[in-house]
């Protein structure tokens, strides 16, 4: 018997890259961040090997959470094959060692940056966002001390009033993607920018999910069933995107949120933003086998909580 | 292992063999030659990397082709992998191992005026003839005598003159117990230790862009450097079972200490960081002092300056607008078309009244 026999093999980086004591910070944030809903729990945020405001907020969470046997997802924008959903992917796999997956209803873990899948995340299923700007507040103010006191006094007059003078000077909300939401009937909060199509996604969902700012330090979470309203008046209502006459060029389907391609003549053509959801559509045709999910909006753009979304 | 998807890993991993490729091979000797010649360089990665290790930066630098957004970068990722074993023992301004310090308050002061190694009075040529032959510098001239150990503080002068208030009298700090930066979130008003480690961390450009903007005319005051110092410091350990005292080595790390006129009363303002770097140490003294003003400029404002001049989140931040936006930047069309729409809608209903097209009605539906 040698000692080094006896020593556990040495390994250049610990497992899932972060050493034990981030893990542990990162997760009593987490546990923290499930209890309040909707609140932005500060965090001391590591430097990862990737560049600050790519995504280091979602990795550093999918870290201190991912385990040998989990499958796990990444997409930007929709995208499995965009760049850098692809290069987290590659390294979330290369320090953890987990299986990879294009496929929703496979993942037990799915990091985003930008969208919701299209089909219903269940139990046990955690939607890690990436959020570049976690404050809702700040077009109202740009100092953090300020945003934490409004927060605490839930003092959100100044949202309302924003809302209100969209109407007045354009007739419409104007707001595009980060569109808030009233988390538990208390804080208002960024679901990060996910197009509005998402949002209602997020309400009295089945999963978990956690948002977290890399760069800014700060981490939040909608627990499962929790009530995620977005912002709007008694007689005048959010609006989700309009996919009105858009139909995916690869498989013809529709009610999706489409990515818009510009043409050269000056039209677009449109494709489906979740490629997961699209990649398992173009199989079918083909004749395979595959398992699809039921979606969040169904083919005739019916939402999932029938009168969530009011017109 | 089943792995997800190919297409975007190919591309990535081309793209990073095109750059490295450019670069050029990496050579140990190359490395070293970093480490010897560009001092300035590696202290400033350093610094703003928040790691003392002379061989790492100069490796940081040359793997990133002298980048040194990128070079800071690798420094705090590879920081976030090694854990804290220990605590080096707190020192003191007079027990730093001087080659430079000058006040600019005194005409002399005690201990002296030390110019030690600087290019400030020199002239800024190029010196060309290096292109083609060697240029060795000439040989320092003989100490007539060994330097003092240490040199006496210029503050500690205001205070035995009852300029300054004493300094306060406080337990010896435990190290394990200070806010630490890159433990904690930091939020405002931030603890002392938070704000200049901040500086000590910030990026050189950053502080240098706001406390220029105090000193040229934003900021209320025209303070007074009381004592920069380029120095060498003592890291010394505790044992952790024996107590004994021991020494790690030394670091380059550069302070600056400003003082300004109150008119009843002086305030200091101060910046210390690894590395020799006095464009910075200056700067964030500045900025350090203004920082407790209560006038609204950015610039005196501490959240505004320890967010913006963070080096890795300013960097990392700017440059992820190269990363797609095209789910966003629909979202906001599909705002910005309902709006034109309306419109549209609108100066239908006024023009031709009731029979607007059914079209536009049910895109706005």
């Amino acid at each position: 018997m040698t000692l080094s026999e006896l020593c556990a093999p040495a390994q250049d980086y610990s497992y899932a890259f972060l050493d034990a004591f981030a893990k542990r910070e990162l997760r009593r944030r987490i546990l923290k961040s499930i209890a309040i809903p909707g609140y932005q729990v500060p965090y001391a945020s590591r430097e990862l090997p990737i560049a600050r405001g790519w995504g280091t907020g979602g990795l550093q969470v999918t870290l201190s959470l991912v385990g040998p046997r989990d499958t796990v997802k990444v997409i930007d924008q929709g995208d499995d094959q965009s760049v850098n959903a692809a290069n987290l992917r590659r390294f979330i796999a290369r320090m953890s060692g987990v299986d990879t997956t294009i496929d929703t209803l496979a993942a037990t873990l799915i990091q985003s940056r930008h969208r919701v899948p299209e089909e219903i995340l269940h139990e046990g299923q955690i939607l890690v966002l990436q959020v570049p700007d976690p404050e809702p507040l700040r077009r109202a103010t740009p100092s953090m001390t300020i945003a934490r006191e409004m927060h605490a006094d839930a003092d959100y007059a100044v949202m309302w009033l924003n809302l209100y003078e969209q109407i007045v000077r354009y007739g419409e909300f104007t707001g595009g993607a980060s569109y808030p939401v009233l988390v538990n009937n208390r804080y208002v909060m960024s679901p990060s920018p996910i197009p509005r199509w998402d949002n209602p996604k997020l309400h009295q969902a089945a999963h978990l999910t956690l948002l977290s700012a890399g760069r800014e330090k700060r981490l939040y979470a909608v627990p499962p069933y929790t009530d995620v309203r977005p912002l709007e008046f008694e007689d005048v209502f959010f609006k989700i995107e309009s996919q009105h006459g858009r139909r995916d060029r690869l498989t013809g389907a529709t009610h999706k949120f489409m990515d818009e391609i510009a043409q050269a003549d000056g039209g677009s053509t449109y494709s489906l933003s979740d490629t997961g959801y699209q990649d398992k559509l173009v199989r079918r045709q083909n004749g395979e086998d595959v398992a699809l999910g039921a979606t969040y909006y169904d083919d005739f753009g019916d939402f999932y909580h029938a009168g969530f979304l009011k017109s | 292992m089943y792995v997800a998807a190919r297409g975007g890993e190919t591309a990535i991993s081309n793209a990073e063999t095109l750059y490295r490729a450019l670069n050029g091979p990496l050579k140990p000797e190359f490395v070293r030659g970093i480490e010897q010649t560009l001092p300035y360089l590696v202290d400033r990665v350093m610094a703003e990397g928040s790691l003392y290790a002379p061989q790492l930066a100069a490796l940081a630098i040359a793997q990133t082709g002298g980048d040194v957004y990128e070079a800071v970068l690798l420094m705090r990722a590879y920081r976030s992998t090694v854990p804290r074993l220990a605590y080096a023992e707190p020192i003191t301004e007079v027990d730093l191992l001087v080659v430079r310090r000058i006040s600019a308050a005194f005409k002399d002061i005690p201990g002296g005026q030390v110019l030690g190694p600087t290019l400030d009075y020199s002239h800024r040529i190029l010196h060309t003839e290096a292109l083609t032959t060697t240029v060795t510098p000439e040989t320092p001239a003989e100490a007539e005598a060994p330097a003092p150990r240490g040199y006496p503080s210029v503050a500690d002068w205001h205070r035995i003159n009852g300029l300054l208030p004493p300094t306060p009298t406080i337990e010896r700090p435990v190290a394990a117990e200070m806010p630490d930066v890159t433990r904690d979130p930091i939020a405002f008003p931030a603890p002392r230790a938070h704000r200049l480690q901040s500086l000590a961390r910030a990026e050189t450009g950053g502080v240098l862009a706001l406390g220029y903007a105090s000193m040229r005319g934003f900021g209320m005051i025209h303070p007074t450097v009381n004592e920069v110092r380029l120095a060498y410091a003592d890291v010394t350990l505790r044992h952790p079972v024996t107590g004994t005292a021991f020494s790690l080595g030394r670091a380059r790390i550069s302070a600056c200490e400003v003082v300004n006129n109150l008119h009843d009363r002086l305030e200091l303002g101060f910046t210390a960081t690894l590395g020799w770097n006095e464009v910075k140490t200056i700067s964030g003294a500045m900025l350090d002092m203004e920082m407790d003003k209560t006038e609204t400029h950015p610039a005196h404002s501490e959240e505004f300056v320890l967010y913006h001049t963070e080096a890795v989140e300013s960097s990392g931040f700017c440059i992820h607008y190269k990363l797609p936006h095209y789910v966003t930047f629909n979202s906001g069309l599909d705002a910005l078309r309902r709006v034109l729409l309306t419109r549209d809608v609108e100066r239908k209903r006024r023009v031709i009244g009731e029979s607007v097209a059914t079209e536009d009605e049910e895109a706005l539906a």
